[in-house]
């Protein structure tokens, strides 16, 4: 068959990126959302999110893209994706209402027998909840990760495709749109599909979570925990990809939404949450590690003390704050002057009450009596350790993300801290 | 974790200090002086909150303006049994009958670390409240008697073991280990000390106080410096304070070793400026104030 049209309903993250990528495996895709005025700047190439290479698809591929807030232009679509935003609260609760009341409009525009495929991360249940007919509707795990979606969404591990048929094939519009991507496609029932985008989801949470405790565990004991990761690796069992460097804890909203599902099913069927709810616990413990370093080394210690931090956003390559360390780390810190920066992020006086922007990575750090690191953006590594030390007042380096180079640092003469090594 | 219904640090208008005479409140009183915070201090020889009729009293002294702080409680040295159980009870119902007599603005009780089990692992606010001994129990089922009696905003603070040179009780602490090294130059651990304990001073303890006060705290927090060391290495520090040489004597072990940790972020998120006496600055604070204490007047 001719190259199907594809829709994409709902410009977030995750549908913008998604299109692009469509778009650049050749495809025409209808790009809708509610919002005029988003759709109105995306027309104009305006991205309302930071994504590396995302700008550069967008001018090579942007004629295949068509931006619209009308939704009878759906109608023109062979396969539709919805993938509004689902919004979660303090504690990863999803509110699914965006997501219904957008399915609900792509039904009443799109034409009989294209496929609606939801997109947006859901709880088992809720596809063969939709209030229509089953047979051209379908979920699909996305598997977007903030800062490498374009090249999650170009070029995905594998296709996970929940159907109400497992053994019925693929409408042949929706088989030809995920076979032009090259790679495997697993169909299976909505809630095995549904399950398992929170399974891969769990499993990178244990992995994290057994490095944040092993990682402080080595800061106790004298070891290191960078020189063990590689043996790690090297182990089949476990892999080369796995997610082994220690961290704040989960952050961005997407993992927590997760876990606070699973926590949540588990109480509902009776089913043992307590491991997934030590992981958050952990979570929690290890977002506050800056502040207790902070705590112990400068501010028991300096009297009004200045601190510099370096990153605002949960992670680099992103202007997502959501769970943010960082932000979470301001919100400890109250009474103390505080100067930060952020190569995407804008300081912000709600992050803390007394906040000074500085004016970049470096200047940063004019007088401060200890820097902090909290997002490990590759801007930050370029930073001479010397000249940190020369603008510090203080000498302590907080890295829990082992931005800089330690022995540089060290023979900068600058006390340096980080996530897994015992200082 | 607390929250502070006074975000700047404001003089309440009176505090009511129930345990007026025991080694926290004697602190607080002298602590409310200096800051020239009005204050009203009851002890059991003013006010015994186990007799009948004590909350009608207390009722009448109240002001729906007061901060209350209960401090008093008969300690495990006064007894581990139900009579002592049943008697620190009756001095909350005597309380919880004030308090919905006259609504004060405030409510603080100082509870205790006793309402949490042995665990594996740092002890947060979070850790749930299993008590292993009556006195525990005691704790928690008068944190839970002053919850339902009162709309006031209530800071239940949980300290783990209090030092200084004024405590009366006898615990297996600093204050033990120190007397000990006094009275007979030796210090005895049981088996090796290794158990690791955090201890916390009471000028400490009344600095926390005293800021719950000012910020007006409700909620749940405990009252930690998040730095435990062995009873070992306790009794070195103290014997070190000595002129004379005091003895460190190991004991064959009774009983499996535990540690008790603390995680105190939820203290430094109340409370960022707050800065602990290190174990060495206070130990010899209570080292110097007993042995001015034993000085011939």
């Amino acid at each position: 068959m001719s190259n199907p049209v594809i829709g994409y309903a709902g410009m977030t993250h995750l549908g913008i990126n998604s299109a692009a990528a469509a778009a650049a495996r050749g495809f025409d895709v209808i790009c809708f959302d509610t919002d005029p005025a988003r759709i109105f700047s995306l027309a104009r190439h305006v991205l309302p999110v930071v994504e590396p290479e995302l700008p550069e698809l967008f001018a090579e591929f942007g004629e295949r893209l068509r931006f619209t807030s009308d939704p009878a232009a759906l109608a023109e679509c062979d396969v539709i994706y919805v993938a509004p935003d689902v919004p979660t609260d303090d504690r990863g609760n999803s509110n699914l209402a965006p997501v219904r009341a957008l399915v609900e409009i792509v039904d009443g525009a799109m034409r009989s027998g294209a496929a609606l495929v939801v997109l947006s991360q859901v709880p088992p249940g809720f596809t063969r909840s939709l209030a229509r007919a089953k047979t051209h509707l379908f979920y699909q795990v996305e598997t977007l990760i903030f800062g490498r979606a374009v090249e999650r969404a170009r070029f995905p591990e594998r296709f996970m495709v929940g159907t109400v048929d497992p053994k019925a094939s693929l409408p042949p519009a929706l088989a030809t749109f995920l076979a032009a991507f090259d790679c495997p496609i697993l169909p299976m029932r909505y809630e095995s599909a549904e399950l398992a985008k929170i399974s891969i989801n769990m499993c990178l949470v244990a992995m994290v979570s057994t490095a944040n405790t092993l990682a402080e565990l080595c800061e106790k004991v004298g070891a290191d925990w960078s020189e063990i990761v590689p043996s790690l690796k090297l182990d089949k069992r476990i892999g080369p990809y796995s997610y082994l460097a220690p961290g704040l804890g989960i952050a961005g909203g997407n993992l927590e939404r997760d876990l606070t599902t699973v926590i949540a099913l588990a109480d509902q069927h009776g089913t043992d949450p307590r491991m997934v709810q030590s992981w958050v616990a952990n979570s929690m413990y290890r977002r506050d590690w800056v502040l207790s370093q902070l705590h112990e080394r400068i501010l028991a210690n300096v009297h009004d003390p200045l601190i510099s931090v370096l990153g605002l956003a949960y992670k680099q390559d992103t202007h997502s704050t959501k769970n943010s360390p960082s932000l979470a780390l301001l919100s400890g810190l109250g009474p103390f002057r505080v100067k930060a920066y952020d190569p995407v992020v804008a300081v912000d006086p709600t992050f803390h009450p007394c906040i000074q922007a500085a004016s970049s990575a470096l200047s940063v750090c004019d007088g401060a009596d200890v820097l902090v690191i909290m997002t490990p953006w590759s801007e930050f590594k370029a930073l001479s350790p010397s000249e940190i030390a020369e603008r510090l007042r203080g000498r302590t380096v907080i890295d829990p993300y082992a931005v800089l180079d330690a022995d540089a640092c060290r023979n900068a003469g600058l006390v340096y801290v980080t996530l897994g090594v015992a200082s | 974790m607390l929250t502070h219904h006074w975000p700047k640090a404001t003089a309440p208008d009176r505090v009511v200090v129930l345990g007026a005479r025991g080694f926290v409140g004697r602190t607080l009183l002298t602590a409310l002086a200096s800051a020239e915070i009005p204050s009203i201090g009851l002890s059991s020889a003013d006010l015994d909150l186990a007799a009948p009729g004590a909350g009608e009293k207390l009722a009448g002294i109240l002001r729906p303006t007061d901060t209350l702080v209960m401090l008093s409680a008969l300690t495990p040295d006064k007894g581990r049994g139900a009579g002592t159980f049943m008697a620190n009870l009756r001095m909350s119902e005597a309380v919880s009958d004030a308090l919905q007599k006259v609504a004060p603005a405030h409510v603080v009780y100082m509870s205790s670390n006793a309402v949490y089990p042995v665990v594996c692992g740092p002890i947060s606010e979070a850790t749930p409240a299993e008590p292993l001994d009556l006195y525990g129990a005691m704790h928690l089922s008068r944190e839970l008697m002053l919850k339902a009696a009162t709309q006031a905003p209530l800071a239940v603070l949980r300290p783990i073991m209090i030092y200084g040179a004024g405590d009366t009780h006898n615990s297996y602490g600093p204050n033990r280990l120190r007397r000990a090294a006094h009275k007979d130059g030796k210090i005895t651990l049981f088996g090796g000390g290794e158990e690791m304990r955090d201890h916390i001073s009471v000028d400490d303890v009344v600095g926390l106080l005293l800021m719950t006060l000012l910020h007006r705290s409700a909620g749940t927090l405990n009252l930690a410096t998040g730095r435990s060391i062995s009873y070992l290495d306790l009794a070195y520090k103290i014997a070190d304070q000595f002129s004379d040489p005091i003895d460190v004597v190991l004991t064959p072990r009774q009983s499996p070793i535990n540690h008790q940790h603390y995680d105190i972020i939820n203290l430094r998120r109340a409370f960022p400026a707050f800065v602990f006496e290190t174990i060495d600055d206070g130990l010899a604070k209570a080292h110097r104030e007993m042995l001015a204490e034993a000085l011939p007047t």
